[in-house]
């Protein structure tokens, strides 16, 4: 099933040495993700900033608190989708309305699908991306034990969006960008599947400075969100190369004592 | 997953449009438990598995355990 003319983006992957990396990359942030989900432990966050690690499964509710999201969205989505890994509250700012569809990339434990959910209510529709099997697992189980029939997760990669063109009004992602090897390819897939008018609305770390590079090469800075976050210029730059207007990063708290890292909202929109 | 999903649903690599074959559906008649996604243009077969369509381009699904 291997036809060159069709499938030349795998071909490129893993023939160009330059690329190869990527997909490194990549496996090492799955077997991480797909570890967390196994274990609930918190990761994002629990980095640079603090050397202590592993947050209890309460913690991730306090960091949820900390970072915007209220306590009726945390009575929203059912125990154990809350897995503490976010940075931000992106389904607050995305004033969601009804029977909308929403695509979360990096859904990770299906917090903020469910949260959507209860937005968009039964006509709308909520999709959640990942590309870690353990965490679309426990997301599914956790959507089991919910009363929202409108959420669905597949396994997939948000650099390669298994969704048609112009099908989503609002894509949703929390701090999962920074994660990724392509990320201009990753905010051009979001322009491609977006409607005309529809929005980006994100929440990730970004860099205020350069980051040193040792820190950059780090697999392990990388998984814990902070290695490869962008720099906010980059990010605005790719963001109206893919063709999105009304580009908004408004940063918030520092993340890191150690490095130049802070939260943002990143927002965006494809033009009508 | 649900098969109305299949409509917005597309190939990662080529974005056409994906064929179900094979379903077996819960006993709603509506969720699909299993079945194969095929590409109506590369052929490219993603699997579903326990209700969840595994859409990651081949070279990922490979270094994928289990």
């Amino acid at each position: 099933m291997t036809d060159s003319s069709t499938t030349d983006d795998a071909t490129d992957r893993s023939t160009d040495g330059e690329t190869t990396r990527p997909t490194n990359r990549r496996s090492h942030v799955r077997e991480e993700y797909g570890e967390i989900a196994a274990t609930t432990d918190g990761c994002c966050g629990s980095s640079a900033a603090d050397a202590t690690n592993e947050p209890e499964p309460t913690a991730a509710d306090d960091r949820a608190r900390s970072i915007g999201y209220e306590a009726d969205d945390l009575e929203t989505a059912p125990e154990g989708a809350n897995l503490g890994l976010g940075c931000g509250n992106p389904v607050a700012i995305s004033r969601l309305e009804a029977g909308k569809t929403v695509l979360d990339l990096g859904s990770g434990g299906g917090f903020d699908c469910f949260l959507a959910a209860r937005e968009v209510g039964p006509e709308g529709r909520v999709i959640g991306v990942d590309m870690t099997p353990e965490m679309i697992d426990r997301a599914r189980g956790n959507a089991r034990e919910s009363e929202f029939e409108n959420v669905e997760f597949r396994l997939g990669e948000i650099e390669h969006l298994p969704v048609a063109d112009g099908t989503v009004d609002t894509i949703i992602s929390n701090c999962v960008l920074n994660l990724s090897p392509e990320k201009p390819r990753v905010l051009a897939e979001a322009f491609r599947v977006l409607d005309a008018g529809g929005s980006l609305s994100i929440s990730d770390l970004v860099a205020t400075a350069p980051l040193p590079q040792e820190v950059r090469e780090d697999p392990d800075a990388i998984a814990d969100c902070v290695g490869d976050a962008a720099q906010i210029e980059s990010l605005e730059a790719w963001l109206e190369d893919a063709g999105f207007v009304d580009v908004s990063i408004v940063t918030e708290d520092d993340w890191s004592e150690a490095l130049p890292v802070v939260s943002a909202r990143i927002e965006a929109r494809k033009p009508a | 997953m649900k098969e109305s999903l299949l409509e917005i649903l597309r190939c990662p690599l080529d974005k056409s449009e994906l064929e179900l074959e094979d379903a077996e559906y819960a006993d709603d008649g509506e969720e699909v438990v299993s079945g194969t996604l095929v590409c109506t243009e590369c052929g490219e077969e993603y699997p579903i598995e326990d209700g969840i369509p595994n859409l990651l381009p081949p070279d990922m699904r490979e270094e994928t355990p289990a």
